[in-house]
């Protein structure tokens, strides 16, 4: 167990060491110099250079990177020369929004779409099931900005009842507590959400109805319910672990189009915003601790599994 | 085609309003407005309504401030990082005016009302130049507003060119700053400075004095310190100066103390700030009680209000919780909603210039010889049909544009042969041209050069026969309308038997990759490119970007009729040198000038104000001490 503990976390040093070098060859490969981008068009070429050795990018690529590396094991993300500020705070400032956002949208889509996916299953075929899968088909097909744009129209332009954007505080405890204009934003994020984790559930637990070990419980008379808690829900949901996993680095990304959309200023508006100002601290510590939670959050969800599923065991 | 009735409506109101917009501005000086009537603008779309009569009320007027466009710099020696109009014209001028003033509503233009000091004269040749600052402004704690100031402003941009040139935008080697061979303050008022070589006054005024810099007169008996505690230091020693600008750089890095450090609190524009959100980039300015230029009687809070989209912007302006907002390009359609919301809605295109660059250095296909023929630029302008892109891709919401200045907003610089098509659409004169020429036309295949030379009729030096007329040209995606003039273009140019290559791209990229002084070693891999345009200064010289060996060069064109004349418009005397300069590039045509989409702003039915103070809002210029409530 410590041992594999120790691998996982070598292998993800690797990785995410991997994954910066890639990012930063190709943000130089596609865009040598991003004086040009970052002056204007107006700049002149005096400009530009000056621009470039001020910052450090006259020097060779190995150069800056080891420099970016240095910085970065200090604590140094960067200055963002587009933002006026360090990539330390802009991120401060952002987070914990876009944490709160996706973190929402999904515990709430999680506790709609499992028992909502289990009933699917118990309820085969039924009625119920085929409302539900014709309405998680049209929710799962529709883009996110288009079902917030009906959801805005319907709730908040046409008959006014929600906010047309989310909630502008910069106080997270605000921002959790204005439910008048967060409820649209984060109900969108859901319902596309459990659109997809409800058929996961279905699925899964469609497979674990047919097992033997089910068959067999009900056989020893053992009540529905507790065949559905007991036996159904734990091991169905072993899928779930794993998409859940996947979907951590949504808490850094933030969810682009909502936060476009919805006026909400997350990491994943900034992030986008880099790429048109050419910033490369930025966008080079975005990618960096985009990987860092991509990385982790596989490795919460394999550890998560082995703890719902003693059959698997970490090697 | 509601629009185009609109904009068709407006042309025969264009005499009528002109005379009413003349008299008001002369009655307010500023951009005052005034009458009883709806104003209407040559080449504007919908019209300013006259400024309400009664009771002018105070309150807080939020103003929409779109992707990309939130205020991060406070301190207004910008650098060239973050040089933009919102962060100047939109946001640091409410609080630090620039010396000259050079918008007169859509017009660009000195306006000597909301200027802070009198017109500058200029002596010794055009190499001395006395500035009288007003003594009717003075700093929000009091204090008067001295040449000293201005004089402190000069030696903060020369501190900042000295560590870097890019921190300050407007500096071209040679040129201001470093042509100030000394400045004096012979008096309190009174700021004299020598230069090393003659200016064309128009020029120094408009463009170094006022807008590309600019100039703003900065608060020395406050500001001129190295330290926050530390004591006032004489800013004329150039070490002293470089500690200054350091320190008050430092302290504009400070974003989150915008509204709370001391500092930005001594301003002598209409408002000071008062709240500032670092994330969002949302602002509240609250005015100036001593502001000493015209103004509202009550002035209201301004309030900046971020959106992260068009879309949530527009969200806002349908749900009414906006006062002063823009309307996309892609909702023009939607202005009769937008009106019935209870909006006023004005548009007009920014004065600058949207073109296609030549690459007058790429070899391939002989094309730096073929685009250095005046008449294949003559037969491309008129394979443009601008009048069909402005109404099949801009909804009616813009205006044509013949050469470097645009024929609308018009300008008092503005060229007769720009402001009439030199060039109008013409598949059949196109054909003419270059049949003229010695190319044997195929339309819809490829025209071949048959008569090779340099005579009059033939298709000019550095053409060999058997060239084929064939070239390509990247396009910039975004904004859409980029990409559907461009198509149509290449579809237009097929039919006169020119082979266009069309390929998209994005702005960084192409801005950094195709441009032959920025990267040389792509030269060859582009002909013709559309990334957009720019905006221009109030006196709209092309130096730098058309002269040859300027500084901001794309596509290497170079004239030396061109050169003669941009280097009168910022040496000479002639104060219509500016006007000769865009004559002759109207008609040489170094770039594929397009027509320019209207920037439409729509405001609350129950703001007023000037009227000018609405039309300026069209050029990115935010002049809310005009603004007031009428309910």
């Amino acid at each position: 167990m410590i041992s594999y503990l120790i691998r996982r976390v070598g292998t993800s040093i690797v990785v995410v060491i991997g994954v910066s070098i890639a990012i930063f060859v190709l943000l130089h490969a596609i865009y040598p110099s991003p004086a040009r981008d970052v002056l204007g068009l107006r700049a002149s070429g005096t400009q530009i250079a000056a621009w470039n050795k001020q910052n450090g990018y006259d020097d060779p690529v190995i150069v800056q990177y080891a420099r970016y590396i240095n910085n970065l094991l200090h604590g140094n993300l960067g200055f963002s020369y587009a933002n006026n500020q360090t990539v330390l705070a802009l991120f401060q400032e952002r987070l914990a929004r876009s944490v709160y956002l996706s973190g929402v949208s999904l515990v709430l889509a999680l506790l709609i779409a499992v028992p909502l996916g289990i009933f699917q299953a118990v309820r085969r075929n039924s009625i119920g099931d085929n409302v539900a899968t014709s309405v998680a088909f049209v929710t799962y097909s529709m883009p996110v900005f288009f079902l917030g744009l009906i959801l805005i129209q319907v709730f908040a332009l046409s008959w006014p009842v929600l906010g047309f954007e989310a909630s502008q505080s910069t106080s997270l405890l605000t921002v959790m507590g204005d439910w008048h204009d967060m409820l649209l934003p984060v109900l969108t994020l859901t319902l596309i959400t459990v659109a997809s984790f409800s058929r996961y559930m279905r699925s899964s637990a469609m497979d674990v109805l047919a097992q033997d070990y089910i068959k067999v419980a009900r056989a020893k008379g053992l009540p529905e319910r507790l065949v559905l808690l007991r036996h159904l829900l734990r091991n169905a949901c072993l899928p779930m672990i794993t998409l859940i996993g996947l979907s951590i680095p949504l808490l850094l990304a933030g969810n682009l189009i909502t936060e476009y959309l919805f006026n909400y200023p997350g990491l994943g508006l900034l992030f986008f915003d880099s790429l048109g100002k050419a910033d490369y601290p930025v966008m080079l510590a975005y990618t960096l601790i985009g990987a860092v939670f991509v990385v982790a959050g596989n490795f919460v969800a394999d550890l998560a599994l082995t703890a719902a599923d003693p059959r698997i065991r970490l090697v | 085609m509601r629009l185009m009735s609109l904009r068709a409506a407006g042309v025969f109101l264009a005499v009528a309003g002109l005379a009413v917009l003349s008299a008001c501005s002369s009655s307010s000086n500023s951009g005052g407005g005034g009458g009883n009537g709806a104003i209407t603008l040559p080449g504007g779309l919908g019209s300013v309504p006259a400024a309400a009569t009664g009771t002018e009320k105070a309150g807080t007027i939020t103003w929409a401030l779109g992707p990309g466009t939130v205020p991060n710099f406070i301190f207004p020696v910008i650098n060239s990082a973050n040089n933009s109009v919102y962060n100047e014209q939109s946001f640091s001028w409410d609080m630090w005016r620039p010396l000259y003033w050079t918008q007169n509503g859509v017009t660009p233009e000195l306006v000597p009302s909301m200027s802070l000091a009198n017109p500058p004269t200029f002596s010794n040749g055009d190499k001395t130049v006395t500035i009288t600052v007003k003594s009717a402004f003075k700093w929000s704690d009091g204090q008067p507003l001295t040449s000293k100031d201005v004089l402190f402003d000069i030696d903060m941009i020369k501190a900042a060119v000295k560590e870097s040139p890019s921190n300050w935008p407007a500096y071209v080697p040679g040129h201001f700053p470093d042509d100030v061979v000394s400045a004096s303050t012979p008096s309190s008022s009174t700021l004299v400075l020598s230069l090393s070589g003659p200016v064309n006054p128009s020029w120094f005024t408009d463009d170094i004095l006022s807008y590309a810099g600019p100039t703003n007169p900065l608060p020395a008996h406050a500001w001129s310190k190295d330290s926050v505690n530390g004591p006032i230091i004489d800013f004329t020693k150039p070490a002293n100066a470089t500690k200054i600008y350091n320190f008050l750089m430092a302290q504009n890095k400070s974003v989150n103390t915008y509204a709370t450090n001391p500092l930005w609190q001594i301003v002598d524009g209409p408002y000071k700030i008062s709240a500032f959100n670092a994330t969002t980039g949302a602002f509240t300015l609250v005015p100036n009680t001593a502001y000493g230029g015209p103004h509202a009687a009550k002035m209201s809070n301004f309030q900046g209000v971020p959106f992260t989209s068009d879309t949530a912007e527009f969200n806002a302006v349908k749900a009414g919780s906006i006062d002063i907002a823009y309307i996309p390009q892609t909702d023009v359609p939607q202005i009769p909603v937008v009106k019935r919301l209870g909006y006023n809605v004005f548009g007009m295109p920014d004065f600058g210039m949207n073109f296609v660059n030549y690459n007058f250095k790429d070899t391939t296909g002989h094309f730096n010889a073929i685009a250095g023929q005046l008449y294949f630029r003559q037969a491309m302008a008129h394979l443009e049909d601008q009048e069909g892109y402005i109404k099949a891709f801009f909804f009616g919401a813009g205006d044509p544009s013949y050469g470097p200045i645009p024929a609308y907003p018009q300008s008092p610089y503005l060229p007769a042969n720009a402001a009439t098509n030199p060039y109008p659409f013409s598949v059949a004169d196109a054909v003419s041209l270059l049949k003229a020429h010695g190319w044997t036309v195929t339309p819809n295949g490829t025209d071949t050069c048959t008569s090779a030379g340099s005579g009059a009729n033939q298709c000019g030096a550095g053409i060999p026969a058997g060239t084929k007329l064939a070239f390509n040209l990247i396009y910039n995606t975004s904004p859409s309308i980029i990409g559907q003039q461009i198509e149509d273009l290449a579809s237009k140019a097929k039919q006169a038997g020119i082979e266009i290559s069309l390929s998209s791209s994005n702005f960084n990229y192409m801005i950094t990759n195709y441009n032959d002084p920025a990267a040389p070693a792509n030269e060859n891999k582009w002909a013709m490119e559309d990334f957009g345009g720019e905006t221009e200064n109030p006196y709209a010289t092309t130096f730098g970007l058309f002269n040859t060996g300027g500084s901001t060069q794309i596509g290497d064109y170079s004239n030396p009729t061109a050169d003669s004349l941009i280097n009168a418009s910022i040496a000479s005397g002639d104060p219509s040198a500016v006007k000769k300069e865009a004559s002759f590039l109207t008609a040489n045509q170094p770039a594929m000038f397009q027509p320019t989409p209207d920037y439409i702003w729509a405001w609350k039915t129950s703001i007023s104000g000037t009227p000018e103070s609405f039309e300026n809002l069209t050029q990115y210029y935010a002049t809310p001490e005009f603004w007031y409530l009428t309910k």
